[in-house]
């Protein structure tokens, strides 16, 4: 009973925090520009972070080496370096961004001003993970972050058409779309796939996995968590899209802010739902800001070996510690200095694409060797999936800059 | 896997966690130091563990980045010291004993002064 209770909460927990800023910004504006024709890269999108997500956590399991750790150990010192130092720099932008928009939510919920909500924020961020040990951090923000529910409620209260849904799950390009259009379309295409299979997303996950002490035992709570759990949060990201599709687009409004997210609740159900909708926003946001803070620390200590994690108290892994509350302070001073927040989803969107690929190819090599992950080594339906999957993240990262810089930042 | 056994060294142990008798984190196998002349059997010495391992195997103008930020000090680690290796190096004994962990104690007081630490 125990264990059932256990991976129930894990499915939730992922399922509440699967929508961070990225998803809110990107998938809403995918609908409001191009109705249905952009639900299956969510559908992509959440095999790929599946297939890495479900990796990552067997990896952890029965390796006990973090995805830090093996990227410096596969893409050897030098170009580890590298990819690591391109990796806070996304992580530490996205935390920015996921900051800039819980100031934005508090803003709408509280009227409190833009820059004092994002410094309280980040002070009640900093306790947070101060005090609570890794297990509560994780599932306090999952499991509330889950009033994002609302968005599937509202998409189902204002009557989609089905027919037209069930069509943008398969891959298509809409007929009438050219030049710009096409262009803007394919800048989505890898926008909406880097908003869903996050770097920071597998290192959490993955550290986490060694935060909790997993091993073999553990390894259908992570198949059944990372399977079911992400396909009920991609749910909630198809449902942001259908929402913006029926509400916004016949009204030619364009949802820059991510605030406009919340009105595809308010609209069906009011100051109700608009507060379902902005707790489920600020418990998200919140979730992927420790996450992406957490990341940070994560990378140098698990590339260099310093003692990391949630698991010990803070003075028994000093650097870690230092490393994150610097994080926090250094992501809300990005806030502070004024870059619209939506920027800063853009750049690290396209920044991290470029990440991804280098953190999912140590990951790939490891799962496929035997003498780190005997009898658990990858089969050939993992490793058809997993270099599908890392295929199509190259292919989407090699276009990202070109499509960025062609259509500035998907603006044509 | 024992430390005797044959390994490749380079891919299976360089770059691989340490971990002390404790089970605490220690850093990374930075370098391998071997002994050995030509024609005889290759065998390795120690390991070297701190930047100061960086020297020859990173370019001149990064490494003296790490020196300035991190210095150049490295802790030499006798290869009969390893207990296992897994996905991770096993030592014998705690890393205090080997003279790892100092760093950790330096920031360790810095957090202690943190309210509530």
């Amino acid at each position: 009973m125990s264990n059932l209770l256990e991976i129930t909460l894990g499915i939730m927990t992922a399922m509440g925090g699967f929508v961070d800023m990225s998803e809110l910004v990107f998938t809403a504006q995918a609908g409001a520009r191009f109705l249905y024709a952009l639900i299956w890269v969510i559908v992509l999108g959440t095999i790929i972070i599946i297939v890495f997500g479900e990796m990552s956590g067997r990896v952890a399991a029965i390796s006990k080496q973090p995805v830090f750790n093996l990227m410096r150990q596969r893409l050897g010192l030098k170009f580890g370096l590298i990819v690591l130092v391109a990796a806070s720099i996304v992580n530490l932008i996205t935390c920015a961004a996921e900051i800039g928009g819980i100031g934005i939510v508090m803003q709408l919920g509280l009227g409190i001003p833009y820059r004092l909500a994002t410094c309280l924020a980040t002070i009640a961020l900093i306790a947070t993970v101060w005090f609570l040990p890794f297990k509560a951090i994780e599932r306090i923000f999952g499991l509330l972050g889950l009033f994002m529910i609302a968005f599937i409620v509202a998409a189902a209260a204002i009557h989609p058409p089905w027919n037209e849904v069930v069509a943008g799950l398969l891959p298509n390009i809409p007929a009438h779309l050219s030049g710009n259009l096409l262009l803007t379309y394919a800048y989505f295409v890898v926008a909406i796939i880097s908003a869903v299979v996050f770097p920071y997303e597998t290192y959490f996950y993955s550290a986490g996995a060694i935060e909790e002490h997993w091993s073999k035992k553990d390894l259908m709570v992570n198949r059944l968590t990372t399977i079911v759990g992400f396909i009920l949060g991609s749910l909630l990201a198809i449902s942001i899209l259908i929402n913006a599709a029926v509400l916004f687009a016949p009204r030619h409004i364009d949802p820059q802010m991510v605030g406009t997210s919340a009105m595809e609740v308010a609209i069906p159900f009011g100051k109700v739902g608009l507060g379902f909708a902005l707790l489920g926003m600020f418990f998200a946001i919140s979730g992927a800001a420790i996450e992406t803070c957490l990341c940070v620390a994560y990378g140098p200590c698990q590339f260099f070996g310093w003692k990391w994690g949630r698991y010990v108290r803070p003075s028994e892994a000093p650097r870690f510690t230092l490393l994150w509350i610097a994080s926090f302070v250094l992501a809300n001073l990005i806030v502070l200095t004024g870059v619209d927040p939506l920027n800063l989803v853009e750049w690290a969107v396209v920044s991290a694409i470029l990440v991804i690929p280098f953190s999912y190819l140590p990951l790939l090599l490891v799962a496929n060797d035997r003498k780190y992950m005997g009898e658990h080594v990858n089969g050939k339906i993992a490793n058809f999936c997993g270099i599908g999957s890392f295929a199509i993240v190259v292919v989407a990262a090699i276009a990202a800059l070109p499509l960025y810089f062609l259509t500035s930042g998907g603006q044509q | 896997m024992t430390p005797d056994a044959s390994l490749k060294l380079v891919g299976e142990v360089r770059d691989l966690q340490i971990v002390d008798a404790d089970g605490t984190h220690c850093g990374i196998a930075d370098e391998l130091e071997f002994e050995g002349d030509p024609g005889k059997k290759l065998k390795v010495r120690a390991i070297l563990v701190g930047p100061g391992a960086y020297q020859f195997r990173l370019p001149k103008w990064i490494f003296s980045i790490f020196k300035r930020a991190f210095g150049d000090a490295s802790v030499t680690i006798p290869w009969n010291e390893v207990a296992h290796i897994t996905g991770r190096i096993t030592l014998k004994r705690p890393g205090g004993a080997y003279g790892l962990l100092k760093a950790e104690k330096r920031y360790a007081q810095i957090v202690r002064r943190i309210p509530f630490a």
